[in-house]
């Protein structure tokens, strides 16, 4: 079996717990967004639709350097929060978070949008015949309809989550324990002489942690598809 | 009992429309093209009228002088539409009682036995729409508008998707639908043998615009004849 | 969507000027450093400003380009390992060159101790504390108050490895180690208290000058961290005019560029 560290388990449970919560919080701003940009035309739709693909087309460290500017202690945003709420980002695991879900929300918006456009809005527009306003158009039916899209999107996420390292780490830095996730712990092994080896368990584990999510993901989708076409 | 009297332009086709029903069962009579889904969709409230106003029974729905536009979802009209538009995802058995859910209504067990009694959909409860034939759809989709206790019913070519043999079975559930449900319906078709017997009022319709009223003389004419005698 | 609809005629030369724009852009793809007249350094981050002042002065003379890469030397030396094609490395360590000299890819013969660098701790410009002394003991926890001590990565990095080293020979790493921020490489640890979102750092004398938003309030005592020499080295397939290079460097020229920016200068000058 394979032979990890207790600092090896720290970084692997700090990614599985940075890349649950950085999915959790994006998922309900992705759904919305998506939705948003399937559904809706207004003003400025091209320029919410660059912004929101901007940390997938930019180098991960840009994106990292723009949430230090943005979210570090002395950014304007992070500093707000710190002050008023106590959340901080800077050097925390809730930094790591945030520049995970930033760098997965692309993803997550484009699976879900798809397949939102996909659900018939004739079904949408029947359902509003028979008394449902917008809102309960959407939970009774676009999103149950969307479902397996919601959950590809979601494990997508996950996966970008967990791989996620040149905006982690120039946003937070490493620190073990805090910041130092799966991909940081592997680059700093690789670093240093004779550390192959352990790098190269940690890559295993992260590999099969992927493995897993698809597998979960792919028995979701099933389940989710059965609801909807089944008999 | 329901004025219609409204214009869009979609596209190249422009629709200027203008009739009244009187209770009962009236067609919308007309070849593919002529705007007869366009006007239902109007007075559904699924899509909104360039001008007009649209009232029913006294209480305005559209009104474009006096800005009002009631949303669908408010506006109690039951609709048919011809691909059934059955939601997927639930049972038949839910999609009957969307409506009414929807709509706050307590449970209404009479009308629920008395309604798939009459549309003989009892052994269908429990299948999903994926796993019905077309001619049992439709017969839930009509189901599924009446339970919802609309105060009218728009048929928007309920049939046409629907082979000979289908339609045959089905016309005398709407014949019994028009003679016990007692609602005024709007039935949309471009079949004169449909419409002949469902409807008694006929309202054609050519190229966006109501051409004549009338009754079952309205379907024999040809359309030439028709514009000539307006 | 059927391109049987459009005549293979018209599609041919709907998309020749596309195929000739393609055509073009590779071919105007500047040429790989494989011409004889560029040469290829690997440097240690902290060498950025100094070096690229030396480069632009060779270039100068010889009319040979330098492209210079600046990283953390720990990913250079393993970015050489994996056949990157560098002409000349120049090492934050001893030990990092001792592991390229081992692993063969540079030409120990050609390997010269060249220049000398101080370890400091820095804080940003408008930082309350000032003028620190850096002993053994010192309470360098309460110096970080509540935020942290910006460092390059301990275990790899040169940088990062001199601060471990000093604060272990003081006996104040295990209060140090909570609270360090370790970056990929001294500049970038240098940046974060430039930004001011650390509350302290520990880079070199020539990074703290290099950079007008941070002041330098302490310096690590002599013999507490091994002396940081730069190693500089050419690679066994390096260009002939590295030869030149590696002699440039120790030019008189060279060492006041060096010494201007605040490294010490190690060697005697040969030209």
């Amino acid at each position: 079996m394979l032979d990890l560290t207790p600092q090896d388990w720290t970084a692997i449970m700090l990614s599985l717990r940075v890349a649950l919560v950085a999915t959790a919080f994006a998922l309900p701003p992705g759904v919305a967004v998506a939705w948003l940009l399937a559904r809706k035309d207004f003003w400025g739709k091209s320029i919410l639709n660059g912004v929101i693909y901007l940390p997938l087309v930019l180098p991960p460290v840009v994106t990292g350097y723009l949430l230090l500017l943005a979210f570090g202690r002395k950014g304007p945003v992070g500093a707000f929060l710190a002050e008023q709420f106590g959340i901080v980002f800077a050097f925390r695991w809730t930094g790591a978070a945030l520049a995970c879900g930033v760098m997965s929300f692309p993803l997550m918006v484009g699976a879900i949008r798809l397949s939102i456009e996909a659900i018939d809005r004739r079904l949408e527009d029947a359902a509003s015949t028979l008394g449902a306003n917008g809102v309960w158009v959407f939970l009774t039916v676009t999103l149950p309809l969307a479902l397996p899209g919601i959950i590809a999107g979601a494990v997508l996420a996950f996966a970008r989550a967990l791989g996620e390292f040149g905006a982690t780490i120039t946003f937070v830095s490493n620190i073990p324990g805090e910041t130092q996730t799966i991909s940081a712990a592997i680059y700093t092994l690789t670093q240093v002489p004779g550390g192959d080896a352990q790098a190269l368990n940690l890559v295993i584990v992260a590999v099969a942690l992927s493995l897993a999510a698809l597998i979960v993901s792919e028995w979701f989708n099933r389940r989710a598809g059965a609801r909807t076409h089944g008999a | 009992m329901l004025t219609v009297d409204v214009e869009k332009t979609l596209g190249e086709t422009r629709i200027a429309a203008r009739f009244e029903s009187d209770g009962g069962a009236t067609a919308l009579f007309g070849p593919s093209g002529a705007g007869k889904t366009s006007i239902v969709n109007m007075i559904a409230g699924l899509v909104t009228p360039d001008r007009g106003r649209i009232v029913f029974d006294g209480e305005a729905l559209f009104d474009d002088m006096k800005g009002l536009d009631m949303p669908a979802y408010q506006r109690r009209i039951g609709c048919v539409f011809q691909e059934g538009r059955l939601f997927p995802h639930l049972s038949v058995r839910r999609n009957l009682d969307y409506g009414r859910w929807m709509r706050g209504l307590p449970r209404d067990g009479g009308q629920f036995a008395q309604v798939v009694d009459m549309l003989d959909i009892g052994t269908l409860m429990e299948r999903r729409p994926g796993a019905l034939s077309g001619g049992e759809r439709q017969r839930v989709a009509l189901g599924r508008a009446l339970l919802m206790k609309p105060r009218a019913l728009l048929l928007d070519e309920p049939l046409a998707s629907l082979d000979t043999a289908r339609k045959r079975e089905i016309l005398p559930y709407f014949e019994r639908l028009r003679d016990e449900a007692k609602l005024p319906m709007i039935y949309v078709s471009h079949d004169a043998g449909e419409v002949r017997r469902i409807a008694r009022r006929v309202v054609r319709l050519e190229d966006g615009r109501v051409v004549a009223t009338g009754g079952h003389e309205l379907l024999d004419e040809p359309a030439s004849a028709a514009l000539a005698a307006n | 969507m059927s391109f049987r609809v459009m005549p293979f005629r018209v599609m041919r030369f709907r998309l020749l000027p596309v195929l000739a724009l393609l055509a073009a852009l590779v071919a105007a793809q500047p040429a790989p450093a494989q011409d004889a007249n560029t040469l290829t350094v690997f440097a240690a981050a902290s060498l950025r400003n100094a070096l690229d002042d030396f480069n632009a002065q060779y270039t100068k003379a010889t009319g040979v380009k330098v492209n210079a890469s600046y990283a953390a030397t720990s990913a250079l030396a393993k970015q050489l390992e994996s056949g990157a094609p560098a002409d000349v490395f120049i090492s934050a360590d001893i030990k990092w060159m001792d592991y390229t000299v081992e692993h063969k890819l540079v030409n120990a013969g050609t390997r010269v101790n060249l220049l000398g660098n101080e370890l400091v701790m820095i804080a940003p410009k408008d930082s309350k504390l000032d003028k620190v002394s850096i002993a053994k003991g010192f309470d360098i926890a309460r110096l970080a108050g509540d935020g942290r001590i910006a460092v390059a990565d301990v275990k790899a990095v040169p940088a990062g490895r001199y601060a471990k080293a000093a604060l272990e020979s003081l006996g104040v790493f295990d209060k140090a180690e909570p609270k360090l921020a370790q970056a990929e490489n001294v500049r970038a640890a240098l940046a974060y208290v430039s930004r001011g979102e650390t509350a302290i750092g520990i880079v070199y004398a020539t990074d703290a000058k290099a950079d007008p938003s941070v002041k330098v309030i302490g310096a690590f005592p002599e013999g507490s961290y091994p002396p940081v020499t730069y190693p500089v080295a050419a690679t066994p397939a390096a260009k002939p005019a590295a030869a030149g290079y590696l002699e440039m460097l120790r030019s008189r020229a060279a060492r006041a560029t060096f010494e201007k920016y605040g490294f010490s200068y190690l060697i005697k000058p040969t030209t």
